[in-house]
C-alpha cells in the first residue's frame, strides 16, 4: 500500500510539471504569434489568415486598412507580402509547437520533462 | 530613431546587481541585438572595480551613466526560497529614466529580467509613447496570481509591473515621469488617496497610479508590453543546463520542479541568479 501511495504521489508531481511545461510552451508560441507591423500589433490566428486571404480573393491586396489585436486600423500596403509574412509565422511557430508538444507528450518523468 | 535597452543597478549588502546587470545586458544584447546602457552610482561602480567586472562591463554597455544612489531609506525582504533578509533597497529614481536614457525609444528593464528571446523586437515600432506590462504571470499559472499582484490595494487601481517599460522621448512621456517622481516624493498622500501600503515604495504602484491619472483616470484600452512571466523568489533557480532553466517552484509546503527555455523570464529571487551566474553568462555568449 505504501508503494501505491507513493506511486501516486510521483504521478501527482508528474501532472504538475507537465501542466506548467505545457502552460509555458503555449505562451512561448503566444509569443511568437505577436507580429508588430507599421504600428501596429498583430495576433497571428486563423482568423487573421483567413480575413487577409479572403481579401486578397476578392482583389483588395493594395493598401487596405486592417484593425490590429487593439482594434486601431493600420495600413497594409502590399497585402501579398504581408500575407506571406504571417502565413511563415503562423506555420513556423505551429510546427515548433507541435515538435515541443509531442516531447513533452512523450517525457514520462519529472526528469525527462525537465530536458525538453 | 536610435534604440536601446536600459538598466539600473545600485548594490546593497545582499545582491549584486551590477553583475546582475552585466548578465541582463548580455541577454538583451544578443537576443535583441540593441545597444545597452547602465545607471550605476560610484560605490556600486567602485565595486565593480574592486571586483574586475567592470571592464567588462565598460566593454559590454554602450554607456555607464553615474548618478546619485537613491537614499531613501527604502527596506526590502529578500527571499531566497524560505530564507528571507532585509536589505536597503535603491530604487527611488527609475523616474529619471527620461533625463538619463540616451535613446529616442528606450526598453527600461530589471536586471533579475532575462531576456532569452527577440519577442520584444516587435514592439519597437508600435505606435505608442509608452507601454508598460499590464498583469504578472506567474509559472504556475494563475492559482499563485494575488489580488494584490493585480490591484495597487484591495480597493486601488489595476496595478501594471514596470519591470518592463518601453518609451519615446516626448512632452507626453515627460510628463509621466515628472508625474512618477512626484508620486514618489508625496507617496504617503497618494498612499491615502488610492489606499496601498506605503512602507516600500514600489516603482510598479506610482508607475500605475501615474498612467492611470493621465489617462484620465479611467481604464484604457492601449498598447502594452507582454506579461512579465515570472518565477517568485520563493521559488529557487536549482540548476541550468543545455539551454534550460530549472525551478523549484514553491507550492504550498513542497517543491514542484519546471524548466524554462527560450522564454523571457522574471527571475524574482535574485540570490539564485547570482548562484548560477556562470551557468547562466554561458547562454549569453
Amino acid at each position: 500500500m505504501q508503494e501505491e501511495f507513493q506511486k501516486a504521489l510521483d504521478f501527482a508531481n508528474y501532472r504538475q510539471t507537465f501542466a506548467i511545461q505545457r502552460k509555458t510552451l503555449k505562451e512561448k508560441i503566444d509569443a511568437k504569434l505577436t507580429y508588430g507591423f507599421n504600428g501596429g500589433i498583430f495576433k497571428i490566428d486563423r482568423s487573421l489568415l483567413n480575413f487577409v486571404e479572403m481579401l486578397i480573393q476578392n482583389n483588395r491586396s493594395q493598401d487596405v486598412v486592417i484593425l490590429d489585436s487593439n482594434e486601431n486600423p493600420v495600413l497594409v500596403k502590399d497585402l501579398v507580402s504581408f500575407k506571406e509574412e504571417v502565413f511563415d509565422r503562423y506555420f513556423t511557430a505551429t510546427n515548433e509547437y507541435f515538435e515541443e508538444y509531442q516531447k513533452i507528450k512523450k517525457a514520462r518523468s519529472v526528469e525527462s520533462l525537465l530536458e525538453v | 530613431m536610435n534604440k536601446g535597452v536600459i538598466l539600473f543597478a545600485h548594490n546593497n549588502r545582499q545582491i549584486d546587481y551590477a553583475r546582475m546587470s552585466i548578465l541582463c545586458a548580455k541577454l538583451a544584447n544578443k537576443n535583441l541585438g540593441v545597444p545597452v546602457s547602465l545607471v550605476s552610482d560610484p560605490s556600486t561602480v567602485e565595486w565593480m572595480k574592486e571586483s574586475k567586472i567592470f571592464e567588462e562591463a565598460a566593454n559590454l554597455f554602450d554607456n555607464i551613466i553615474i548618478t546619485h544612489r537613491p537614499e531613501d531609506g527604502n527596506m526590502k525582504n529578500y527571499c531566497d526560497g524560505k530564507n528571507i533578509t532585509p536589505a536597503p533597497f535603491s530604487n527611488g529614481n527609475r523616474f529619471s529614466v527620461y533625463d538619463v536614457t540616451p535613446y529616442d525609444r528606450t526598453l527600461l528593464i530589471d536586471t533579475d529580467y532575462l531576456v532569452m528571446t527577440n519577442d520584444l523586437n516587435q514592439y519597437w515600432d508600435v505606435d505608442a509613447e509608452l507601454m508598460m506590462a499590464p498583469r504578472y504571470n506567474d509559472i504556475m499559472g494563475i492559482e499563485r496570481v494575488g489580488y494584490l499582484d493585480k490591484n495597487i490595494s484591495e480597493t486601488g487601481i489595476q496595478m501594471y509591473w514596470a519591470t518592463t517599460v518601453m518609451f519615446t522621448k516626448s512632452e507626453d512621456t515627460k510628463v509621466f515621469f515628472d508625474l512618477v517622481e512626484l508620486i514618489k516624493e508625496k507617496y504617503k498622500m497618494f498612499a491615502d488617496v488610492f489606499r496601498f501600503d506605503y512602507r516600500i515604495y514600489r516603482n510598479d504602484i506610482a508607475f500605475s497610479i501615474a498612467k492611470h491619472i493621465l489617462n484620465g483616470y479611467q481604464t484604457v484600452k492601449e498598447y502594452n508590453l507582454p506579461d512579465v512571466f515570472s518565477v517568485a523568489d520563493k521559488d529557487i533557480l536549482h540548476d541550468v543546463s543545455k539551454g534550460n532553466l530549472k525551478f523549484l517552484i514553491a507550492d504550498k509546503d513542497r517543491y514542484v520542479a519546471a524548466s524554462v527555455k527560450n522564454k523571457d523570464v522574471h527571475i524574482m529571487n535574485k540570490y539564485s541568479i547570482v548562484r548560477n551566474y556562470e551557468k547562466l553568462m554561458e547562454l549569453a555568449e
